[in-house]
């Protein structure tokens, strides 16, 4: 079911990156994914992997759930992994059978690139997994909060992700709920041409459309008599404060990006040979 | 003549195979025949929802079968499409299916899927209309302008426009005032008169299922919990609590006389059936 | 009775008509209703009848188009005021999906506070104790759309109770939920009045809800015919009837054997019957 996706979402927890701040872990897994692509060989790269590996042992999130995590991207890196393999020539040759080459570098680079997308979808389930939504949005908020200045406003644009994230689940029970009651009057929503299927997709757009207008209506309502009138003048309940923890994950995150310049010095870059 | 429907050792499991595993509906077995009114309770959560989500077919049964009118829904496409048209669900809060822009047009959805020649459509929809309440000058009108009441009538009125052999209402009067649902109530009851169909309601208003059917049959953990008529089911008003189901205000009154030593009967589920026993038990002093 | 806190003076309330040059809509018409401190009042009637536009006037969600409405001495005349009168009197609307507006629990409840600008830790202290008072503490760090309509919508009562109005109406609190869920959040409702003190305005079509207030005000086309307590207007069966209402099995059964029609509640029919029945065991 729609209902069942994992990625994107909070694992509740008390770990370290569970009561990291926000802002500083949305700013460190920012950092460690430029890391990552600075990362020239396998000795750097690693680096970056083991860390994040360590990280992902540190959250409590369940290995299982990390691992569905990476489901969705599974035709992304066979296919990235297939072009790599085939249109990377250098180095021995291991096969080569009429047209198709496959090289050493090749099959480095295809490993290569599995490993860095692999550790980015982990590093930012990492930041989901271990950040509820509002926290992120509120980190998101404050991190941006200087473009106050230009006028941008900020707050609300953050309210209205919050809004969003809120009311996703919602909608996805709305559309199966409106789905059945077509199909319950013989909608037919599987088969016929395109057209004819974009059709039929109207007795489901239109109540959904209306619903979620109704919603919005209400929704304004409930707000305005929760005293809501915009971001001026508001206070939060969980302040965030930034403590050693924050600054000693910093720490380690600047090592890590040292240690990848010097591996990147010392080895070199594997996609020149 | 076989049954309208048929339920055979029906069994639903959401995420089968994994070790998620729930089964919402467990060894189910439930023969409703032609022309019965049944009512089906349970609290939320009980399965009742996934075992009406089988009798059209929206839902595919783990184990078991489901027959409409003797044929099994699933032993082909083409049975289960017509299984769809056989057995009419009106869901809760149907009105939020309408979006035709006009009543017309939206009451004719349904029997336009069957692929009915047009002179066909037409005439059930204005057959349908008038056992659902939708007054004639409002076809023409667009049902977002309708209040929420008529609203309703006319998502009724497109799923009896399918003239389907078994009609299910799941909590059809949700969220109406008393009158509309007396009105409602009302209604369902003229259309089971008038047309012989089977009907089967879902509802959490023990009073308004005491009203409308001659059988109950309830729903608890997955499984079918009690089958029988309605004072069978609702003499057994500590079972039903135990479920987290109440009985009729009127039941409950005589529930508690009867714990106090009094000879009352407990099958009382009507005021007037009620009233009449207690006038019996009064003789002739009291009441008229 | 105790100092006032909602006054309408006679209000009346107008649409504005889709189409120009159509007249406006009446749905309120001259009502003149005084709620008290620490009342609990249903306000009983059909779909339509204006209840609800009554509701939003009580909070300034509407102004009134004649009249005035006035909450502990302020005017709702002006955006200003009704921003002031809506941190006195909070509300609870019928769909419990459409009023929550964070993803966790204990951010919703925070919400109204947040925007009052309540100091932080006040804010944390505050939503623990409303979350206490509607038994949903233990679901604090739940996300909403993962609970029950009972639950969500007793979220949604801590969210006001969280901005400490003096005043919570609930428009149709109950409308969609399940027994379970009704009873549920009708508890919590008795137990804000009776315990803290909390002023409760229920529209509501449940007559065995309305039976539990201290009073009952019946509407119809926008005016207000019945204003008592519950037992003297639900033992006007024929009046509750007529205008499209009804009234609770145990008072009909009583009345249906001339045993009075003041019978409220179940216990009260079962004792009456009793009294009657005398010996006949």
């Amino acid at each position: 079911m729609i209902k069942d996706i994992t990625f994107g979402q909070y694992y509740p927890g008390k770990s370290l990156l569970h009561r990291m701040d926000p802002r500083m872990k949305l700013v460190l897994t920012f950092f460690l994914i430029v890391v990552l692509f600075v990362s020239k060989n396998f000795f750097a790269l690693c680096l970056v992997s083991l860390i994040t590996l360590i990280a992902s042992l540190l959250s409590s999130v369940p290995q299982k759930m990390m691992l569905k995590s990476i489901k969705p991207v599974l035709i992304i890196l066979l296919f990235t992994a297939a072009l790599n393999i085939f249109y990377t020539k250098g180095g021995a040759t291991y096969l080569e059978w009429g047209k198709l080459v496959i090289t050493e570098k090749g099959v480095n680079t295809a490993i290569f690139t599995i490993i860095r997308i692999v550790t980015l979808v982990v590093l930012s389930s990492l930041l989901t997994y271990t950040t509820t939504p509002t926290m992120l949005t509120d980190g998101l908020e404050r991190l941006l909060s200087p473009l106050k200045i230009l006028h941008i406003k900020v707050d609300t644009l953050a309210m209205m992700m919050t809004l969003a994230l809120r009311f996703i689940p919602t909608l996805i029970e709305e559309i199966e709920r409106i789905m059945n009651a077509q199909k319950a009057r013989g909608a037919d929503l599987e088969t016929g041409n395109l057209i004819e299927r974009a059709k039929a997709l109207i007795p489901i757009f239109v109540p959904l459309m209306v619903s979620s207008f109704r919603r919005a209506y209400e929704l304004a309502f409930a707000m305005t008599c929760r005293c809501y009138t915009g971001g001026d003048g508001r206070t939060r309940m969980k302040q965030m404060k930034l403590s050693l923890r924050d600054f000693i994950c910093l720490f380690v995150c600047l090592a890590v990006l040292a240690g990848v310049i010097l591996l990147n010095i010392k080895f070199g870059s594997i996609f020149e040979v | 003549m076989s049954p309208a429907l048929e339920i055979k050792n029906l069994t639903h499991c959401y995420q089968p195979g994994t070790p998620m595993e729930v089964a919402a509906i467990k060894d189910a077995n439930i023969t409703i025949e032609k022309g019965e009114i049944v009512g089906i309770i349970g609290h939320t959560g009980s399965g009742k929802s996934t075992l009406i989500s089988h009798f059209n077919g929206l839902l595919k049964p783990t184990k078991g079968t489901v027959l409409v009118d003797g044929t099994d829904i699933w032993s082909s496409k083409e049975a289960l499409r017509n299984s769809r048209f056989k057995v009419g669900l009106c869901f809760q809060y149907p009105e939020y299916q309408l979006f035709e822009d006009t009543v017309f047009k939206d009451i004719a959805f349904g029997p336009k899927n069957m692929k009915l020649p047009s002179d066909e459509i037409k005439r059930r929809v204005l057959e349908a209309s008038k056992l659902a309440g939708v007054k004639p000058e409002m076809l023409e009108k667009s049902p977002f302008d309708l209040s929420g009441g008529e609203k309703r009538r006319v998502a009724i009125a497109g799923i009896m426009a399918m003239e389907p052999e078994v009609l299910v209402f799941d909590e059809p009067s949700a969220g109406l005032d008393p009158k509309g649902r007396r009105d409602l109530n009302n209604l369902i009851k003229a259309y089971h008169k008038k047309t012989g169909s089977t009907v089967i309601i879902v509802s959490h208003s023990m009073e308004d299922i005491a009203k409308l059917v001659d059988r109950i049959i309830v729903v608890n953990k997955a499984a079918i919990a009690m089958d029988g008529t309605v004072s069978e089911v609702f003499s057994r008003s500590e079972e039903l609590k135990s479920m987290g189901l109440n009985v009729p205000e009127i039941t409950e009154v005589f529930a508690r006389l009867k714990a106090m030593g009094y000879d009352v009967p407990l099958d009382v589920y009507t005021v007037e059936y009620g009233a009449d026993r207690l006038r019996e038990l009064l003789g002739k002093g009291v009441g008229k | 009775m105790s100092e006032k806190l909602i006054e309408l003076k006679n209000v009346s309330f107008f649409y504005e008509a889709d189409e120009e040059d159509a007249p406006p809509i009446p749905a309120l018409r001259d009502i003149n209703l005084d709620i008290h401190k620490g009342e609990f009042v249903a306000v009983l009637g059909h779909n339509g009848c204006g209840k609800s536009t009554l509701a939003k006037l009580c909070n300034a969600i509407y102004e009134p188009t004649e009249g005035t409405v006035i909450v502990d001495g302020i005017i709702s005349d002006s955006e200003e005021n009704g921003d002031k009168i809506r941190r006195k009197v909070g509300m609870v609307f019928q769909n419990p999906d459409n009023q929550i507006v964070a993803t966790i629990v204990e951010d919703d409840v925070a919400f109204g506070p947040e925007n009052l600008g309540v100091e932080p830790s006040e804010i944390r202290r505050r939503v623990d104790e409303a979350l206490k008072s509607v038994n949903m503490y233990d679901f604090r760090e739940r996300e909403p759309h993962k609970l029950s309509g009972g639950q969500k919508q007793r979220v949604a009562i801590a969210g006001v109770i969280a901005m400490q109005t003096d005043c919570i109406i609930l428009d149709e609190p109950t409308a969609m939920l399940d027994p379970m869920g009704r009873i549920e959040v009708m508890n919590a409702i008795q137990k804000l009045n009776k315990e803290l003190g909390i002023t409760i305005v229920l529209v509501t079509h449940f007559m065995d809800e309305a039976v539990k207030a201290d009073r009952v005000v019946v509407m119809d086309k926008g005016e207000i015919i019945a204003d008592d307590t519950p037992r003297k207007v639900f033992s006007q069966i024929d009046f509750m009837r007529n205008h499209s209402l009804d009234v609770p099995q145990s008072t009909e059964l009583c009345n249906l054997l001339n045993l009075g029609s003041d019978v409220l509640t179940i216990d009260e029919c079962v004792s009456k019957l009793a009294s009657v029945l005398g010996g006949a065991k």
